[in-house]
């Protein structure tokens, strides 16, 4: 089980740090923008929604990258260096960590250049490249990746019907939070066609195209009495985390 | 909580990123513009203008209101807004009204999934744990904590963003709003009333 997988309603936590930034440090816009061109260089684009020629895009890149990667690596630090680490920070260890695992660069170049730009932080970046890149990555970021498949399928459950949310085997990555396992709430919505995910989330369920509910929770359900009044919790479910609920549930 | 950092802690993330990036240019991943031309595209295309101007257009024209709640994509692109608000983040919005018997608030305890075509990049308080903990268990705590005393008979709808949707609030048309222009109401709005843990001010009279 994973820290990362059941935040919602964790308890004893601090005041709430009030930063309306994006961005505390210059160095932090350069990760983000790292992040965004992997995700618009991605292998899996060719094969997503718009049909992207990736394959004609002269990027050296040749992995998949996508949110399900960067949220992997975050799900897969100590609890308390997630706690500890700013957002950013998180991103850059995820990232950089993968360019290394993957082959692209070394650990030992990294760290030798990283010495020379911490030496002198006014040495300039390398210039050129082929612009088509920054073409793809722009494309990407105005036509999107949407998990969208169609056609529908029958879904399983109409807006009403009570559902119980499965407590699915703890995993490397999930879209269900842990505080809604094994609750039962009403089916508010069903989303229009079926959703895939980035990736196979293996035992826990997601990946192939499936329909999705917007679930509405009432938090007494979920928190006892400790719930507040006045207050009901929406959550997006893929099929796969849910049951219809037992008659004792309903 | 208190944890120790190193003492160069920014200045060694600094260099690293800029050691990745530098090393990424040679070795032809991305290019030497690629990382300013993901950056300008947030400065100029994907705003929180975005949002203000649909909630706008939502204060003034109440059919565009229902329509922007049922097919939010459809209502959206009627306007007229940069290319892409379909695109990345964007790909299915879903806009949810504030009425006088209702608030709602957008959170995401699994990460920190946000509409970057309406409202921009998301800012630092929606991403840190301790938020996102907290206001799935208790949202009025929080928002009154950071400044939104919520009236007690006023139903609190909050929305996890865990699966493909891409929530935004439309929030209530503040008092003594008569008779502006929709480019004068736009300017009121806020990206914090958007993610529900603001209202939009009265103007200064």
């Amino acid at each position: 089980m994973k820290l990362q997988h059941h935040l919602g309603g964790l308890e004893n936590l601090d005041t709430i740090d009030y930063e309306p930034r994006v961005f505390v440090e210059d160095w932090e816009q350069r990760i983000f923008g790292i992040h965004v061109a992997m995700m618009g260089l991605s292998d899996h684009l060719g094969d997503s929604g718009p049909r992207y020629p990736i394959d004609g895009v002269p990027t050296a890149f040749s992995s998949t990258w996508t949110w399900a990667d960067l949220r992997k690596g975050a799900e897969a630090m100590h609890p308390f260096a997630y706690f500890q680490y700013r957002y950013y920070e998180k991103w850059l260890g995820g990232i950089s960590g993968f360019f290394v695992s993957e082959g692209y660069i070394s650990e030992e170049e990294l760290e030798a250049k990283a010495a020379e730009y911490l030496q002198d932080p006014a040495l300039p970046l390398p210039e050129g490249g082929d612009g088509r890149i920054d073409d793809q990555v722009i494309r990407y970021l105005r036509e999107g990746d949407s998990p969208r498949q169609g056609p529908a399928e029958s879904p399983a459950f109409d807006i009403g019907d009570r559902v119980t949310v499965k407590d699915v085997p703890p995993n490397d990555h999930t879209r269900l939070p842990g505080n809604l396992r094994g609750r039962t709430g009403t089916v508010e919505r069903v989303c229009e066609g079926n959703y895939g995910y980035f990736c196979s989330t293996g035992p826990d369920g997601i990946g192939k195209p499936m329909p999705v509910y917007i679930v509405r929770f009432e938090p007494t359900d979920i928190w006892g009495e400790l719930a507040e009044p006045g207050a009901v919790l929406y959550g997006e479910m893929y099929q796969a985390y849910l049951n219809p609920a037992t008659e004792e549930q309903q | 909580m208190q944890f120790g950092y190193p003492e160069n802690r920014e200045a060694a993330s600094a260099a690293r990123v800029r050691a990745l990036e530098a090393l990424l240019i040679e070795k032809g991943v991305i290019t030497g513009a690629t990382v300013d031309k993901v950056l300008g595209y947030f400065e100029t295309d994907m705003t929180p203008l975005n949002g203000a101007k649909i909630v706008a257009r939502a204060w003034t024209d109440p059919e565009f209101a229902e329509r922007l709640v049922k097919d939010t994509p459809a209502a959206v692109a009627e306007l007229d807004l940069p290319i892409g608000m379909d695109g990345a983040e964007g790909e299915h919005l879903q806009a949810v009204a504030n009425t006088r018997g209702v608030h709602n608030l957008v959170i995401c305890t699994l990460c920190s999934c946000f509409p970057w075509p309406v409202l921009g990049l998301p800012p630092y308080w929606y991403k840190d744990p301790t938020f996102r903990a907290r206001a799935a268990r208790e949202p009025r705590v929080v928002l009154k904590e950071i400044g939104l005393d919520l009236d007690p008979s006023v139903e609190l709808r909050v929305w996890d963003s865990s699966g493909h949707s891409r929530w935004f609030v439309v929030p209530q048309r503040p008092a003594g709003t008569d008779g502006m222009s929709e480019e004068e109401l736009a300017a009121l709005v806020t990206t914090e009333s958007m993610i529900g843990i603001a209202e939009v001010p009265a103007p200064a009279a």
